[in-house]
Protein backbone atom coordinates (compact mmCIF):
# COMPACT_ATOMS: atom_id res chain seq x y z
CA UNK A 1 0.00 0.00 0.00
CA UNK A 2 2.70 2.41 1.01
CA UNK A 3 4.63 1.86 -2.22
CA UNK A 4 1.42 2.47 -4.16
CA UNK A 5 0.96 5.83 -2.49
CA UNK A 6 4.57 6.75 -3.18
CA UNK A 7 4.19 5.86 -6.86
CA UNK A 8 1.04 7.97 -7.15
CA UNK A 9 2.73 10.93 -5.47
CA UNK A 10 5.78 10.53 -7.70
CA UNK A 11 3.65 10.44 -10.85
CA UNK A 12 1.61 13.47 -9.82
CA UNK A 13 4.66 15.53 -8.87
CA UNK A 14 6.31 14.45 -12.12
CA UNK A 15 3.35 15.74 -14.10
CA UNK A 16 3.31 18.98 -12.11
CA UNK A 17 7.01 19.56 -12.74
CA UNK A 18 6.52 18.84 -16.44
CA UNK A 19 3.64 21.32 -16.63
CA UNK A 20 5.71 23.96 -14.85
CA UNK A 21 8.58 23.44 -17.29
CA UNK A 22 6.25 23.71 -20.30
CA UNK A 23 4.74 26.83 -18.72
CA UNK A 24 8.16 28.43 -18.30
CA UNK A 25 8.93 27.63 -21.94
CA UNK A 26 5.73 29.26 -23.20
CA UNK A 27 6.13 32.27 -20.92
CA UNK A 28 9.69 32.81 -22.12
CA UNK A 29 8.75 32.48 -25.75
CA UNK A 30 6.03 35.12 -25.36
CA UNK A 31 8.44 37.49 -23.62
CA UNK A 32 11.08 37.01 -26.30
CA UNK A 33 8.51 37.65 -29.04
CA UNK A 34 7.36 40.77 -27.25
CA UNK A 35 10.95 41.99 -27.12
CA UNK A 36 11.29 41.30 -30.82
CA UNK A 37 8.21 43.40 -31.50
CA UNK A 38 9.67 46.24 -29.41
CA UNK A 39 12.97 45.97 -31.21
CA UNK A 40 11.32 45.97 -34.63
CA UNK A 41 9.30 49.01 -33.59
CA UNK A 42 12.58 50.68 -32.75
CA UNK A 43 13.72 49.95 -36.32
CA UNK A 44 10.73 51.84 -37.68
CA UNK A 45 11.35 54.65 -35.21
CA UNK A 46 14.93 55.09 -36.41
CA UNK A 47 13.71 55.59 -39.97
CA UNK A 48 10.90 57.95 -38.90
CA UNK A 49 13.36 60.15 -36.97
CA UNK A 50 15.60 60.35 -40.02
CA UNK A 51 12.62 61.60 -41.97
CA UNK A 52 11.63 64.14 -39.30
CA UNK A 53 15.17 65.50 -39.40
CA UNK A 54 15.11 66.00 -43.16
CA UNK A 55 11.70 67.67 -43.45
CA UNK A 56 12.58 71.15 -42.03
CA UNK A 57 15.54 71.22 -44.37
CA UNK A 58 13.32 70.33 -47.30
CA UNK A 59 10.71 72.93 -46.37
CA UNK A 60 13.37 75.65 -46.20
CA UNK A 61 14.74 74.68 -49.60
CA UNK A 62 11.32 74.70 -51.25
CA UNK A 63 10.43 78.03 -49.62
CA UNK A 64 13.36 79.63 -51.41
CA UNK A 65 11.81 78.81 -54.79
CA UNK A 66 8.08 78.55 -54.20
CA UNK A 67 6.95 81.14 -51.66
CA UNK A 68 3.34 80.98 -52.75
CA UNK A 69 2.88 77.34 -51.92
CA UNK A 70 2.61 77.95 -48.19
CA UNK A 71 -0.43 75.70 -47.85
CA UNK A 72 1.34 72.61 -49.11
CA UNK A 73 4.39 73.41 -47.02
CA UNK A 74 2.27 73.98 -43.93
CA UNK A 75 0.59 70.60 -44.45
CA UNK A 76 3.97 68.90 -44.44
CA UNK A 77 5.01 70.74 -41.28
CA UNK A 78 1.75 69.91 -39.52
CA UNK A 79 1.92 66.25 -40.50
CA UNK A 80 5.47 66.09 -39.14
CA UNK A 81 4.34 67.59 -35.85
CA UNK A 82 1.48 65.11 -35.52
CA UNK A 83 3.97 62.32 -36.21
CA UNK A 84 6.38 63.51 -33.52
CA UNK A 85 3.56 63.85 -30.97
CA UNK A 86 2.01 60.47 -31.78
CA UNK A 87 1.73 58.13 -28.80
CA UNK A 88 0.25 54.88 -30.08
CA UNK A 89 1.10 52.71 -33.05
CA UNK A 90 -2.24 53.59 -34.67
CA UNK A 91 -1.67 57.33 -34.31
CA UNK A 92 1.87 56.97 -35.56
CA UNK A 93 0.77 54.97 -38.59
CA UNK A 94 -1.85 57.56 -39.41
CA UNK A 95 0.61 60.44 -39.05
CA UNK A 96 3.23 58.71 -41.19
CA UNK A 97 0.71 58.08 -43.93
CA UNK A 98 -0.12 61.77 -43.78
CA UNK A 99 3.54 62.75 -44.07
CA UNK A 100 3.95 60.44 -47.04
CA UNK A 101 0.90 61.96 -48.75
CA UNK A 102 1.88 65.57 -48.08
CA UNK A 103 5.42 64.91 -49.28
CA UNK A 104 3.97 63.43 -52.45
CA UNK A 105 2.01 66.59 -53.13
CA UNK A 106 5.10 68.65 -52.36
CA UNK A 107 7.13 66.70 -54.88
CA UNK A 108 4.29 66.96 -57.39
CA UNK A 109 4.30 70.73 -56.87
CA UNK A 110 8.00 70.92 -57.64
CA UNK A 111 7.10 70.02 -61.23
CA UNK A 112 5.90 73.63 -61.65
CA UNK A 113 9.21 75.12 -60.54
CA UNK A 114 12.02 74.21 -62.93
CA UNK A 115 14.61 76.05 -60.81
CA UNK A 116 13.62 74.05 -57.75
CA UNK A 117 13.74 70.83 -59.71
CA UNK A 118 17.26 71.65 -60.82
CA UNK A 119 18.47 72.48 -57.31
CA UNK A 120 21.13 69.94 -56.31
CA UNK A 121 20.27 70.19 -52.65
CA UNK A 122 16.58 69.57 -53.35
CA UNK A 123 17.37 66.60 -55.56
CA UNK A 124 19.55 65.05 -52.89
CA UNK A 125 16.89 65.56 -50.23
CA UNK A 126 14.29 64.01 -52.50
CA UNK A 127 16.50 60.99 -53.12
CA UNK A 128 17.18 60.58 -49.39
CA UNK A 129 13.50 60.88 -48.56
CA UNK A 130 12.63 58.27 -51.16
CA UNK A 131 15.23 55.94 -49.69
CA UNK A 132 13.87 56.46 -46.18
CA UNK A 133 10.35 55.95 -47.48
CA UNK A 134 11.20 52.50 -48.79
CA UNK A 135 13.12 51.67 -45.62
CA UNK A 136 10.03 52.59 -43.62
CA UNK A 137 8.04 50.19 -45.76
CA UNK A 138 10.57 47.41 -45.14
CA UNK A 139 10.74 48.14 -41.41
CA UNK A 140 6.93 48.11 -41.31
CA UNK A 141 6.92 44.72 -43.00
CA UNK A 142 9.31 43.29 -40.39
CA UNK A 143 7.37 44.89 -37.54
CA UNK A 144 4.07 43.50 -38.80
CA UNK A 145 5.63 40.04 -39.20
CA UNK A 146 6.75 40.14 -35.59
CA UNK A 147 3.38 41.46 -34.38
CA UNK A 148 1.66 38.63 -36.22
CA UNK A 149 3.89 36.06 -34.52
CA UNK A 150 3.27 37.57 -31.08
CA UNK A 151 -0.47 37.96 -31.55
CA UNK A 152 -0.81 34.42 -32.84
CA UNK A 153 1.16 33.08 -29.90
CA UNK A 154 -0.98 34.82 -27.28
CA UNK A 155 -4.29 34.18 -29.01
CA UNK A 156 -4.00 30.44 -29.57
CA UNK A 157 -4.18 27.81 -26.85
CA UNK A 158 -2.33 27.54 -24.46
CA UNK A 159 -0.68 30.93 -24.96
CA UNK A 160 -4.03 32.65 -24.38
CA UNK A 161 -4.13 31.36 -20.80
CA UNK A 162 -0.69 32.80 -20.08
CA UNK A 163 -1.61 36.03 -21.80
CA UNK A 164 -4.56 36.41 -19.44
CA UNK A 165 -2.58 35.52 -16.31
CA UNK A 166 0.44 37.69 -17.06
CA UNK A 167 -1.44 40.39 -18.93
CA UNK A 168 0.23 40.08 -22.33
CA UNK A 169 -1.76 42.07 -24.85
CA UNK A 170 -1.96 41.82 -28.62
CA UNK A 171 -0.13 44.59 -30.47
CA UNK A 172 -1.46 46.81 -33.22
CA UNK A 173 -0.28 46.41 -36.78
CA UNK A 174 1.37 49.36 -38.46
CA UNK A 175 -1.13 49.77 -41.26
CA UNK A 176 -1.26 51.90 -44.36
CA UNK A 177 -4.70 53.40 -44.64
CA UNK A 178 -4.69 55.31 -47.90
CA UNK A 179 -8.08 56.95 -47.45
CA UNK A 180 -7.57 57.87 -43.82
CA UNK A 181 -4.23 59.33 -44.76
CA UNK A 182 -5.74 61.73 -47.28
CA UNK A 183 -8.62 63.01 -45.20
CA UNK A 184 -6.85 64.82 -42.35
CA UNK A 185 -5.30 67.24 -44.86
CA UNK A 186 -8.40 69.38 -44.74
CA UNK A 187 -8.40 69.58 -40.94
CA UNK A 188 -6.16 72.58 -40.53
CA UNK A 189 -7.86 75.08 -42.86
CA UNK B 1 13.58 28.88 -38.86
CA UNK B 2 14.97 28.53 -35.33
CA UNK B 3 15.33 24.77 -35.76
CA UNK B 4 17.32 25.55 -38.87
CA UNK B 5 19.67 27.86 -36.95
CA UNK B 6 20.08 25.34 -34.15
CA UNK B 7 20.77 22.54 -36.61
CA UNK B 8 23.35 24.63 -38.48
CA UNK B 9 25.14 25.46 -35.25
CA UNK B 10 25.08 21.81 -34.17
CA UNK B 11 26.41 20.70 -37.55
CA UNK B 12 29.17 23.29 -37.35
CA UNK B 13 30.24 22.04 -33.93
CA UNK B 14 30.04 18.47 -35.22
CA UNK B 15 32.21 19.26 -38.23
CA UNK B 16 34.76 21.08 -36.09
CA UNK B 17 34.95 18.13 -33.69
CA UNK B 18 35.18 15.73 -36.62
CA UNK B 19 37.94 17.84 -38.08
CA UNK B 20 39.92 17.89 -34.83
CA UNK B 21 39.47 14.12 -34.45
CA UNK B 22 40.57 13.53 -38.03
CA UNK B 23 43.70 15.67 -37.76
CA UNK B 24 44.58 14.08 -34.42
CA UNK B 25 44.15 10.62 -35.92
CA UNK B 26 46.32 11.59 -38.85
CA UNK B 27 48.94 12.89 -36.41
CA UNK B 28 48.85 9.60 -34.58
CA UNK B 29 49.08 7.64 -37.83
CA UNK B 30 52.07 9.66 -39.00
CA UNK B 31 53.75 9.26 -35.61
CA UNK B 32 53.06 5.56 -35.68
CA UNK B 33 54.51 5.32 -39.15
CA UNK B 34 57.65 7.18 -38.06
CA UNK B 35 57.97 4.87 -35.08
CA UNK B 36 57.55 1.92 -37.34
CA UNK B 37 60.12 3.03 -39.87
CA UNK B 38 62.81 4.45 -37.64
CA UNK B 39 61.86 2.52 -34.56
CA UNK B 40 63.81 4.62 -32.01
CA UNK B 41 61.10 4.65 -29.39
CA UNK B 42 57.38 4.27 -29.56
CA UNK B 43 56.82 7.82 -28.31
CA UNK B 44 56.51 9.58 -31.67
CA UNK B 45 52.91 8.52 -32.11
CA UNK B 46 51.88 10.29 -28.89
CA UNK B 47 54.04 13.32 -29.61
CA UNK B 48 52.65 13.71 -33.11
CA UNK B 49 49.13 13.19 -31.89
CA UNK B 50 49.37 15.92 -29.24
CA UNK B 51 50.99 18.25 -31.71
CA UNK B 52 48.25 17.54 -34.27
CA UNK B 53 45.55 18.08 -31.66
CA UNK B 54 46.92 21.49 -30.70
CA UNK B 55 47.33 22.41 -34.35
CA UNK B 56 43.78 21.28 -35.16
CA UNK B 57 42.31 23.35 -32.33
CA UNK B 58 44.22 26.44 -33.45
CA UNK B 59 43.13 25.86 -37.05
CA UNK B 60 39.49 25.45 -35.99
CA UNK B 61 39.49 28.66 -34.01
CA UNK B 62 41.21 30.66 -36.71
CA UNK B 63 38.90 29.28 -39.38
CA UNK B 64 35.92 30.30 -37.25
CA UNK B 65 37.16 33.87 -37.01
CA UNK B 66 38.88 34.32 -40.36
CA UNK B 67 37.09 31.97 -42.73
CA UNK B 68 35.11 34.81 -44.33
CA UNK B 69 38.32 36.66 -45.14
CA UNK B 70 39.86 33.50 -46.57
CA UNK B 71 36.79 32.89 -48.72
CA UNK B 72 36.75 36.49 -49.93
CA UNK B 73 40.44 36.17 -50.75
CA UNK B 74 39.99 32.84 -52.54
CA UNK B 75 37.27 34.25 -54.77
CA UNK B 76 39.13 37.55 -55.22
CA UNK B 77 36.23 39.67 -54.02
CA UNK B 78 36.73 43.36 -53.16
CA UNK B 79 34.52 45.68 -51.13
CA UNK B 80 32.31 48.14 -52.97
CA UNK B 81 31.64 51.56 -51.49
CA UNK B 82 28.33 53.31 -51.14
CA UNK B 83 29.49 56.01 -53.57
CA UNK B 84 30.41 53.44 -56.18
CA UNK B 85 27.00 51.80 -56.25
CA UNK B 86 24.41 53.60 -54.07
CA UNK B 87 21.59 51.62 -55.64
CA UNK B 88 22.76 48.27 -54.34
CA UNK B 89 23.32 49.80 -50.91
CA UNK B 90 19.73 51.09 -50.81
CA UNK B 91 18.40 47.68 -51.74
CA UNK B 92 20.53 45.67 -49.32
CA UNK B 93 19.82 48.16 -46.53
CA UNK B 94 16.07 48.01 -47.06
CA UNK B 95 15.87 44.25 -47.37
CA UNK B 96 18.04 43.66 -44.32
CA UNK B 97 15.64 45.87 -42.38
CA UNK B 98 12.77 43.75 -43.70
CA UNK B 99 14.58 40.57 -42.68
CA UNK B 100 15.43 42.06 -39.29
CA UNK B 101 19.18 41.72 -39.84
CA UNK B 102 22.08 44.12 -39.41
CA UNK B 103 23.45 45.56 -42.63
CA UNK B 104 25.94 43.13 -44.20
CA UNK B 105 29.11 44.31 -45.92
CA UNK B 106 28.95 44.30 -49.72
CA UNK B 107 31.70 42.86 -51.92
CA UNK B 108 32.08 42.32 -55.63
CA UNK B 109 33.92 39.88 -57.89
CA UNK B 110 35.10 41.26 -61.23
CA UNK B 111 33.53 38.64 -63.46
CA UNK B 112 30.94 38.82 -66.21
CA UNK B 113 29.32 35.60 -65.01
CA UNK B 114 26.17 36.17 -62.96
CA UNK B 115 26.41 34.80 -59.46
CA UNK B 116 26.36 35.73 -55.77
CA UNK B 117 27.06 34.27 -52.34
CA UNK B 118 27.07 35.18 -48.67
CA UNK B 119 29.71 34.41 -46.07
CA UNK B 120 30.65 35.22 -42.47
CA UNK B 121 30.25 33.56 -39.09
CA UNK B 122 27.07 35.33 -37.91
CA UNK B 123 24.67 38.06 -39.08
CA UNK B 124 26.78 40.74 -37.35
CA UNK B 125 29.80 39.71 -39.41
CA UNK B 126 28.19 38.83 -42.70
CA UNK B 127 29.25 39.69 -46.22
CA UNK B 128 27.25 39.48 -49.42
CA UNK B 129 29.25 39.10 -52.61
CA UNK B 130 27.94 39.83 -56.10
CA UNK B 131 29.66 39.43 -59.43
CA UNK B 132 29.84 42.42 -61.72
CA UNK B 133 27.83 40.49 -64.28
CA UNK B 134 25.00 40.09 -61.80
CA UNK B 135 24.89 43.78 -60.88
CA UNK B 136 25.03 44.81 -64.54
CA UNK B 137 22.48 42.43 -66.00
CA UNK B 138 19.68 42.09 -63.46
CA UNK B 139 16.92 44.64 -62.97
CA UNK B 140 15.99 45.94 -59.51
CA UNK B 141 13.29 43.35 -58.76
CA UNK B 142 15.59 40.51 -59.76
CA UNK B 143 18.45 41.90 -57.68
CA UNK B 144 16.11 42.20 -54.70
CA UNK B 145 15.22 38.53 -55.19
CA UNK B 146 18.90 37.53 -55.12
CA UNK B 147 19.65 39.77 -52.11
CA UNK B 148 16.71 38.28 -50.18
CA UNK B 149 17.95 34.78 -50.98
CA UNK B 150 21.41 35.63 -49.64
CA UNK B 151 19.97 37.35 -46.57
CA UNK B 152 18.05 34.15 -45.81
CA UNK B 153 21.34 32.25 -45.82
CA UNK B 154 22.64 34.83 -43.37
CA UNK B 155 19.59 34.55 -41.15
CA UNK B 156 19.65 30.72 -41.14
CA UNK B 157 23.37 30.63 -40.26
CA UNK B 158 23.95 28.70 -43.49
CA UNK B 159 26.87 31.06 -43.99
CA UNK B 160 28.62 29.82 -40.84
CA UNK B 161 28.38 26.17 -41.81
CA UNK B 162 29.12 26.75 -45.49
CA UNK B 163 32.17 28.89 -44.79
CA UNK B 164 33.62 26.65 -42.08
CA UNK B 165 33.25 23.72 -44.47
CA UNK B 166 35.28 25.55 -47.13
CA UNK B 167 38.23 25.90 -44.81
CA UNK B 168 38.13 22.67 -42.82
CA UNK B 169 37.32 20.40 -45.73
CA UNK B 170 39.90 22.24 -47.79
CA UNK B 171 42.53 21.58 -45.12
CA UNK B 172 41.58 17.90 -44.83
CA UNK B 173 41.95 17.52 -48.57
CA UNK B 174 45.34 19.21 -48.59
CA UNK B 175 46.66 17.23 -45.63
CA UNK B 176 45.42 13.90 -46.93
CA UNK B 177 47.01 14.62 -50.30
CA UNK B 178 50.37 15.39 -48.69
CA UNK B 179 50.31 12.28 -46.55
CA UNK B 180 49.07 10.04 -49.28
CA UNK B 181 51.90 11.18 -51.49
CA UNK B 182 54.54 10.74 -48.84
CA UNK B 183 53.24 7.23 -48.23
CA UNK B 184 53.35 6.36 -51.90
CA UNK B 185 56.68 7.93 -52.76
CA UNK B 186 58.47 7.60 -49.43
CA UNK B 187 57.34 4.14 -48.51
CA UNK B 188 59.63 2.15 -50.77
CA UNK B 189 62.54 0.02 -49.53
CA UNK B 190 64.20 0.62 -46.17
CA UNK B 191 61.83 -1.70 -44.47
CA UNK B 192 64.42 -4.46 -44.32
CA UNK B 193 66.67 -2.37 -42.04
CA UNK B 194 64.58 -3.07 -39.05
CA UNK B 195 63.24 -6.10 -37.40
CA UNK B 196 59.66 -6.88 -38.34
CA UNK B 197 58.35 -6.03 -34.88
CA UNK B 198 54.92 -4.52 -35.57
CA UNK B 199 53.97 -7.43 -37.75
CA UNK B 200 50.45 -7.90 -38.93
CA UNK B 201 48.95 -5.23 -36.64
CA UNK B 202 51.09 -2.50 -38.19
CA UNK B 203 50.19 -3.65 -41.65
CA UNK B 204 46.47 -3.47 -40.86
CA UNK B 205 46.96 -0.05 -39.36
CA UNK B 206 48.73 1.21 -42.46
CA UNK B 207 46.03 -0.18 -44.72
CA UNK B 208 43.29 1.43 -42.64
CA UNK B 209 45.24 4.69 -42.60
CA UNK B 210 45.68 4.73 -46.35
CA UNK B 211 42.05 3.78 -46.91
CA UNK B 212 40.99 6.67 -44.69
CA UNK B 213 43.19 9.04 -46.60
CA UNK B 214 41.83 7.91 -49.94
CA UNK B 215 38.29 8.14 -48.61
CA UNK B 216 38.63 11.58 -47.08
CA UNK B 217 38.13 13.62 -50.27
CA UNK B 218 35.01 11.57 -50.93
CA UNK B 219 33.81 12.17 -47.39
CA UNK B 220 34.53 15.84 -47.86
CA UNK B 221 32.47 15.90 -51.06
CA UNK B 222 29.60 14.17 -49.34
CA UNK B 223 29.62 16.65 -46.46
CA UNK B 224 29.48 19.49 -48.91
CA UNK B 225 26.56 17.95 -50.76
CA UNK B 226 24.68 17.23 -47.58
CA UNK B 227 24.78 20.80 -46.48
CA UNK B 228 24.00 22.52 -49.73
CA UNK B 229 21.11 21.28 -51.81
CA UNK B 230 18.03 21.50 -49.66
CA UNK B 231 19.03 24.77 -48.14
CA UNK B 232 18.94 26.39 -51.54
CA UNK B 233 15.22 25.61 -51.76
CA UNK B 234 14.76 26.82 -48.22
CA UNK B 235 16.62 30.07 -48.86
CA UNK B 236 14.55 30.57 -52.04
CA UNK B 237 11.31 30.37 -50.14
CA UNK B 238 12.46 32.36 -47.09
CA UNK B 239 13.90 34.93 -49.46
CA UNK B 240 10.58 35.20 -51.24
CA UNK B 241 8.97 35.93 -47.87
CA UNK B 242 11.41 38.78 -47.31
CA UNK B 243 11.10 40.36 -50.74
CA UNK B 244 7.37 39.48 -50.95
CA UNK B 245 7.92 38.91 -54.66
CA UNK B 246 8.90 35.34 -55.61
CA UNK B 247 8.84 36.19 -59.31
CA UNK B 248 11.84 38.51 -58.82
CA UNK B 249 14.08 35.63 -57.82
CA UNK B 250 12.51 33.29 -60.39
CA UNK B 251 13.32 35.73 -63.18
CA UNK B 252 16.79 36.29 -61.76
CA UNK B 253 17.46 32.54 -61.73
CA UNK B 254 16.34 32.28 -65.33
CA UNK B 255 18.91 34.89 -66.34
CA UNK B 256 21.60 33.55 -64.03
CA UNK B 257 21.28 29.96 -65.23
CA UNK B 258 22.29 31.04 -68.72
CA UNK B 259 25.65 32.37 -67.59
CA UNK B 260 26.57 31.61 -63.99
CA UNK B 261 30.26 30.72 -64.49
CA UNK B 262 32.67 32.43 -62.12
CA UNK B 263 36.35 32.01 -62.93
CA UNK B 264 37.61 32.45 -59.37
CA UNK B 265 35.27 29.82 -57.94
CA UNK B 266 36.74 26.44 -57.06
CA UNK B 267 35.29 23.14 -55.94
CA UNK B 268 35.98 24.29 -52.36
CA UNK B 269 33.75 27.35 -52.64
CA UNK B 270 31.19 26.19 -55.23
CA UNK B 271 28.52 25.26 -52.69
CA UNK B 272 28.36 28.83 -51.38
CA UNK B 273 27.08 30.32 -54.63
CA UNK B 274 23.43 30.92 -55.50
CA UNK B 275 23.84 29.01 -58.77
CA UNK B 276 26.49 26.50 -59.85
CA UNK B 277 29.60 28.63 -60.60
CA UNK B 278 30.83 26.04 -63.10
CA UNK B 279 27.77 26.61 -65.24
CA UNK B 280 24.86 24.29 -65.77
CA UNK B 281 25.98 22.97 -69.13
CA UNK B 282 28.62 20.50 -67.95
CA UNK B 283 26.20 17.59 -67.80
CA UNK B 284 27.99 14.35 -67.13
CA UNK B 285 26.42 11.10 -66.13
CA UNK B 286 25.30 11.20 -62.47
CA UNK B 287 26.10 14.90 -62.45
CA UNK B 288 22.78 15.43 -60.75
CA UNK B 289 23.85 13.14 -57.95
CA UNK B 290 27.07 15.02 -57.28
CA UNK B 291 25.86 18.51 -57.99
CA UNK B 292 26.08 21.01 -55.17
CA UNK B 293 23.01 22.81 -56.48
CA UNK B 294 19.49 21.62 -57.18
CA UNK B 295 18.41 21.97 -60.82
CA UNK B 296 17.54 25.59 -61.53
CA UNK B 297 14.39 24.59 -63.42
CA UNK B 298 13.07 22.97 -60.26
CA UNK B 299 13.85 26.06 -58.18
CA UNK B 300 12.15 28.33 -60.70
CA UNK B 301 9.13 26.04 -60.82
CA UNK B 302 8.72 26.16 -57.03
CA UNK B 303 9.07 29.94 -56.97
CA UNK B 304 6.54 30.31 -59.74
CA UNK B 305 4.05 28.20 -57.85
CA UNK B 306 4.60 30.51 -54.86
CA UNK B 307 3.90 33.61 -56.91
CA UNK B 308 0.95 31.98 -58.72
CA UNK B 309 2.53 33.12 -61.94
CA UNK B 310 2.31 36.81 -61.10
CA UNK B 311 5.15 38.85 -62.57
CA UNK B 312 6.93 35.89 -64.14
CA UNK B 313 8.64 36.71 -67.38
Amino acid sequence: MVTGVIVVIAVISGIVILLILIGIGIYNSIVSLRNKVDNSWHQIDVQLRKRYDLIPNLVETVKGYAKHEMETLQNVINARKIGIDAKTVKEQAKAENMITETLKSLFALSENYPNLKADQHFLRLMEQLNGIESNIAYARQFYNDMVMQLNTRIQIFPGNIFARIFNFTARDYFEIEEIAAREPVKVQF
Amino acid sequence: MYEQIASNRAKTVFIIIGFIAFITAVGFAVGYYVDYRYGINSSYSILFMVFALILAIIMSFSSYYYSDKIVLGLTRARPISREENPQIYYMVEGLSIAAGLPMPRIYMIEDEGMNAFATGRNPQNSVIVFTRGLLDNLDDEELKGVISHELSHVKNYDILLGTIVVILVGMITIISNIILRSFIFGGRGRRSDRSSGGGILTLIFLIVGIALLILSPIIATLIRLAISRNREFLADSTGALVSRYPAGLANALKKISKHSEVRTASSATAHLFIANPFGSKSKVMFSNLFNTHPPTEERIRRLESMSLGVGVK
